[in-house]
């Protein structure tokens, strides 16, 4: 599964390096000619995101791009900034048929599909509607009807969360496989333990894989996937201690001792009369005109002078 | 000189030497340490060492060696094949050091700056003098005592090294890693000691010879070599530099990268290029500590398996 394709021969024409699986390399020509790069929804996030589509199998890949600071690419006789390295990997369409399915799932009715998977911004969904064996792939999430030959589709919210723990155990296999690190720990990802079997815990892989499918998956559906599977609380979502201007009680705050009856009345009036120091007198003599109190430096009202000048 | 070894690779360092005469491992030696080349922006740095039985410095005044910046280039290359022809008492070692070498070590991860790479290379030589069986490492310094004829100072001190910058800490450091030889930095030692002048000679030799048929690790198109004097301060290196910029890989590797003339008209002429850790303008990791307090709702990010390796949904292509 390795590819580097570069579009355009030009220095100035952005390339973009892509890792994409090994048949769609060597495919025939027609075959080549039906992929095609189409924005679609970004099922947890909502938004749009890049997708490659198979037009002749039909098949769905998402892309997916490497990207971190300080790298660049030399590729042949010129150089590409940024480093980016896309990945089209292989995508079960369920997760963006899902996306469709909850949001028509509002209206809580039976519905035909091309009722269902329609949008304004993003028209390329109606590429979704040609994937093979569609019947077959949205009975793991909807209830369906069927009248006058026609099929109309339902939002199961049941079969749904028993699809996403499959879904959930084949990623835990595959993480278990992988060697993935699934701990809690705080552990570089290019650290490869002797026997990292035994140091992850089977309940630190279920999190981990829920965690993941859960970027597939809406927000809601994610929470309800991580009750289904009795899955501890995460850690993050610990409820922060109350800010302190959050008000316990409606009665008005008074303080507990009035440190003011001590000095308010004398200060005023005793201070005034009081003799001065030397130095003090010595200071009072001072021609002051065109001085500025030292406050009027720190004032707000100071600098948006300055600023108008 | 039989520099074929360097031209063969020029992207390192490089040793010659010539072959220890057998009464240098007998009697005891005096020797000298100088180098060449040391502030060209271009071509390579040479250290060079030069020793000889304490009994025959007189024989070494007698060839006339001075200071190399005294000499012409004819006479240098005369006083060398001199010094050859008298290998029976005269041996020495050089260290060339690529322009590559100096400008990888400056401008590395952990900076190893010039003065190090000097001393660390003109420390390598003497050891390498002692390797080989060279007796330096006598301070007895009793038979010597009736040739010495350049001055009383030289009394036991055997090593002699030219300095550039303050002697004091040098020599405290040589004198450190070889406890048992008695050192002598200091400043304009090639032209006070003749086993100095000597080196200097060599290393003289071999810098000039090593420019003149430098060969280009690049594929450069009809390449003008006329690029003056390789210093920073000649116009016509500088000139040179201007016109030998590409805007991609900067320089050909006949230039040192870490000289400041270099870099700064990498600034100006060719494409920006930041590393690890370059160090930016634009603070792009710090946040305003304000959002650090902030109650709103924070983007959700992708999962750590993703984060950790770098990965994001693509957006645009």
């Amino acid at each position: 599964m390795a590819a580097g394709v570069d579009c355009g021969e030009g220095a100035s024409a952005r390339q973009h390096v892509f890792l994409v699986p090994e048949y769609l390399k060597d495919a025939s020509k027609k075959m080549k000619s039906g992929l095609m790069f189409v924005k679609l929804v970004n099922p947890c996030s909502g938004e749009g995101a890049i997708y490659l589509f198979n037009v002749c199998l039909p098949q769905l890949f998402e892309i997916k791009v490497f990207k971190e600071k300080n790298h660049s690419w030399f590729i042949n006789e010129s150089v590409q900034s940024g480093g980016l390295l896309h990945f089209a990997t292989p995508m079960d369409p369920l997760f963006l048929l899902l996306h469709y399915l909850i949001k028509a799932d509002r209206e809580g009715k039976f519905q035909p599909l091309e009722q269902v998977v329609m949008d304004d911004m993003f028209p390329n969904c109606i590429l979704l509607l040609k994937l093979p064996e569609l019947e077959k792939l949205l009975r793991h999430v909807t209830e369906e009807k069927e009248i006058d030959k026609k099929k109309y589709y339902k939002y199961s919210k049941e079969k749904t969360l028993k699809w996403l723990e499959k879904k959930v155990n084949q990623t835990m296999a595959a993480l278990k496989t992988n060697n993935v690190n699934v701990g809690a720990r705080v552990q570089s990802t290019a650290f490869f333990s002797g026997d990292p079997v035994s140091s992850d815990k089977e309940e630190d892989y279920i999190c981990y894989a829920h965690g993941l499918i859960s970027d597939y998956i809406p927000k809601e559906l994610s929470d309800d996937l991580s009750k289904y599977l009795k899955l501890p609380e995460p850690p993050a979502s610990v409820p922060s201690p109350p800010s302190k201007k959050v008000k316990l009680s409606d009665e008005p705050v008074e303080a507990k001792e009035d440190y003011t009856k001590f000095n308010t009345k004398d200060l005023k009036t005793v201070k005034k009369n009081s003799k001065m120091t030397a130095a003090q007198k010595a200071l009072a003599k001072v021609d002051k005109s065109g001085m500025k109190s030292i406050d009027s430096f720190f004032g707000a009202k100071h600098v948006k002078k300055i600023g108008k000048i | 000189m039989d520099l074929s070894e360097l031209e063969r690779d020029n992207t390192g360092r490089c040793r010659l030497n010539s072959p220890v005469p057998s009464v240098c491992r007998k009697e005891p030696c005096v020797l000298g340490v100088d180098e060449a080349g040391r502030g060209p922006v271009l071509g390579p740095m040479v250290y060079a060492i030069c020793y000889c039985p304490l009994s025959r410095l007189a024989d070494l005044e007698a060839l006339k060696v001075a200071d190399s910046k005294t000499l012409s280039e004819s006479e240098r290359h005369r006083l060398f094949a001199k010094m050859e022809e008298d290998g029976d008492f005269v041996g020495w070692a050089l260290d060339v050091l690529s322009p590559n070498l100096i400008s990888t070590s400056m401008l590395g991860r952990v900076k190893y700056n010039l003065n190090s790479l000097s001393h660390d290379t003109a420390t390598g030589l003497m050891q390498y003098a002692l390797d080989q069986g060279v007796k330096v490492a006598q301070t007895d310094k009793e038979p010597a005592l009736g040739f010495m004829t350049k001055s009383e100072e030289m009394d036991g001190q055997l090593v002699f090294v030219d300095t550039v910058g303050p002697p004091e800490t040098y020599q405290e450091r040589l004198q450190q890693r070889f406890p048992g030889v008695e050192v002598t930095v200091k400043a304009k030692a090639d032209a006070l000691y003749p086993v100095v002048s000597a080196a200097s000679i060599c290393a003289k030799v071999a810098r000039d010879q090593a420019v003149k048929n430098w060969k280009f690790v690049e594929k450069l198109q009809d390449l003008d070599t006329d690029y003056g004097s390789g210093y920073p301060n000649d116009p016509k290196t500088k000139a040179w530099l201007r016109e030998h910029v590409d805007p991609v890989f900067g320089f050909p590797q006949f230039v040192r990268f870490s000289w400041r003339t270099a870099q700064s008209i990498l600034e100006k002429e060719a494409e920006d290029v930041t590393w690890e850790d370059s160090q930016t303008g634009d603070q792009e990791g710090l946040r305003r500590i304000k959002s650090y307090f902030s109650e709103g709702p924070r983007p959700r990010l992708p999962h750590r398996y993703f984060q950790e390796r770098g990965l994001e949904s693509a957006t645009i292509l």
